[in-house]
């Protein structure tokens, strides 16, 4: 069953798409990363999703409810968008207090999440004197009010300390044990690398890769060719461009992301185009250079 | 209806925000200031046409709301501040996005929100003129003035009375300053606009058409109020029915319209 599911979403704000038929779907009980450079889409889709901004077309599904019945789907969400927003000037604890009144939450809740947060000890302090680490974990907090099945954090590791990431990496573990459903959203694609079992790529609104981490990652590598000369360098070029993968040019070596299988592929249809000397290294590819590849290739 | 009460408690809890007391103090400080000078230059004898009014009335049964409603118009103007600002903060901030996640019910968290509001408003009124009032009193009492009509069954209908417009006046303003809000999405914006709407555009316009700006919210809003006591403010010349009717229609219309944008609005803060 998926907890998320779109169907050609789309977003204008004005004259910018920025979110352009978007189709994706998010397994339920996964940690699911979305990835993608500034602008890309990802917090408008999440905004979608949370019922914040309506969509111009197409339609999706969030824990089995379309997102005209937000009122339905909601009370089990918990979402932690942008920059976690607060009232400076209130404390930490009554911050939460005022979801929680808000929301129906019992109020032993608010004390339940400071102390999953590790913030028991300055749940009385203003919030305005936090820090952007502790403001950060506030806002996990505030997202894990209602104990929800599906929870929506946007960049939750800025301003955290290398610790602080790898109590957020064990927390979010976790809670997906519990059966929860969490989607990511985070520039470090490391981080993500780490943590995640499905991803989302996502690059001008559209989604250029939608599936499981572990398949991405596996069936995955990066080809290392060392052309001979501008014809051999012309001709791996070409033949991975006609098989719509981007090739990286650098100084003495070409690079491709791309299924192990198409190292055979590049191999055999250079041979036969006269090129018998060859040098192509397989490597695995890390996320980054996946993404960066998927990137590239849509732009090529 | 729970929906609206947990908006509503959940907004209670927010008044302990120093912005939002620092409102109500500013508002008892300064309306008490103004009383107080108005009370000084009424004792101490000042002459001029524009007192002339309130000299004759101060020892009668108006006398004591003609001084403390020296400062309404202040009133209504920190009134339409704490409104706007209490509301289009909550997208300045970034804070609305998380509420609306909690309440997927946009009109009954608005509803929750803009009753606590506005009832805070008006016991920060209902505070400014108990305090600024007392304050006068005891003043006069000090000074030997006799103020016997201030206290009578007469004196205390023209306060209740008077208190009683101010309230719709201040309703009213909170429509306008939630409208307002709900369209600006901005702190700076709400507060800047409202405030020039109200003490300069309207001026401005009853200069060129006064028979039509009468009808305009700010001078219906402020005109019932004057229909008590015509010293604190112009008399409805369109009639004291005319014009609460006016304010009613005025508020209802904010309302809906506030109402029917928020609902469909876009939450991008």
């Amino acid at each position: 069953m998926n907890a998320i599911e779109t169907h050609g979403l789309t977003k204008h704000f004005g004259k910018q798409t920025a979110v352009d038929d978007l189709s994706l779907s998010i397994p339920a009980g996964s940690i699911a990363g979305f990835i993608g450079p500034n602008g890309a889409g990802k917090t408008t889709t999440l905004r979608l999703l949370l019922g914040l901004v309506r969509p111009n077309a197409g339609s999706a599904t969030v824990l089995g409810r379309p997102l005209t019945e937000r009122d339905r789907y909601l009370p089990r969400v918990g979402a932690l968008i942008e920059a976690p927003a607060f009232y400076p000037s209130l404390s930490g604890r009554t911050n939460l207090e005022v979801l929680a009144l808000l929301g129906g939450h019992r109020g032993s809740r608010v004390n339940d999440m400071l102390e999953t947060v590790d913030l028991s000890d300055r749940a009385g302090d203003r919030v305005g004197t936090y820090s952007l680490g502790m403001k950060q974990r506030l806002g996990v907090a505030m997202a894990l009010l209602p104990d929800p099945e599906l929870l929506i954090l946007d960049e939750p590791a800025n301003g955290l300390d290398p610790l602080g990431i790898v109590e957020m990496r064990e927390l979010l573990r976790r809670l997906r044990d519990r059966g929860k459903t969490i989607v990511l959203s985070s520039h470090l694609l490391g981080e993500l690398e780490h943590v995640a079992d499905w991803l989302v790529m996502l690059h001008k609104g559209k989604a250029l890769f939608c599936g499981s981490a572990r398949d991405l990652l596996t069936q995955r590598v990066e080809l290392v060719i060392e052309p001979e000369d501008a014809v051999q360098r012309e001709l791996v070029t070409r033949v991975a461009n006609q098989a719509g993968y981007a090739v990286t040019q650098e100084v003495h070596t070409l690079r491709i992301a791309c299924p192990a299988g198409f190292a055979d592929t590049l191999d055999r249809l250079t041979r036969e185009a006269g090129a018998v000397d060859l040098t192509i290294r397989v490597k695995e590819a890390s996320l980054e250079q996946l993404f960066l590849a998927l990137v590239k290739g849509e732009h090529s | 209806m729970t929906s609206v009460i947990r908006a509503f408690r959940s907004e209670v809890l927010k008044f302990r925000r120093w912005t939002v007391l620092a409102g109500a103090a500013v508002m008892v400080a300064v309306s008490t200031f103004i009383a107080y000078l108005t009370f000084h230059q009424i004792v101490s004898g000042a002459t001029g046409s524009e007192m002339s009014g309130l000299i004759a009335a101060f020892p009668t049964s108006q006398g004591l709301v003609a001084v403390i409603g020296q400062a309404r118009s202040v009133i209504l103007a920190i009134a339409l501040i704490q409104v706007s600002a209490n509301l289009a903060a909550e997208w300045t901030q970034g804070t609305v996005r998380n509420l609306l996640v909690r309440e997927p019910h946009r009109l009954r968290w608005l509803t929750g929100k803009m009753l606590a509001v506005v009832l805070f408003v008006l016991l920060s009124m209902l505070l400014t003129l108990v305090i600024s009032g007392t304050f006068i009193l005891m003043l006069a009492q000090g000074q030997g003035i006799e103020t016997a009509a201030w206290t009578s069954g007469p004196g205390r209908r023209i306060f209740v009375e008077f208190l009683g417009n101010e309230m719709i006046a201040l309703i009213g303003v909170g429509a306008l300053g939630t409208l307002i809000a709900v369209l600006t999405r901005s702190v700076g914006a709400a507060v800047g606009i409202g405030l020039a709407y109200i003490l300069v555009l309207e001026g401005i316009i009853a200069v060129v058409a006064p028979q039509v700006s009468r009808w305009f919210p700010g001078r219906v809003f402020n005109t019932i109020v004057g229909s008590t006591v015509p010293l604190v403010g112009p008399n409805p010349s369109q009639g004291y029915t005319a014009a609460m009717l006016a304010s009613v229609l005025w508020i209802a219309g904010f309302a809906v319209i506030s109402a029917l944008v928020f609902r469909r609005q876009d939450v991008t803060a």
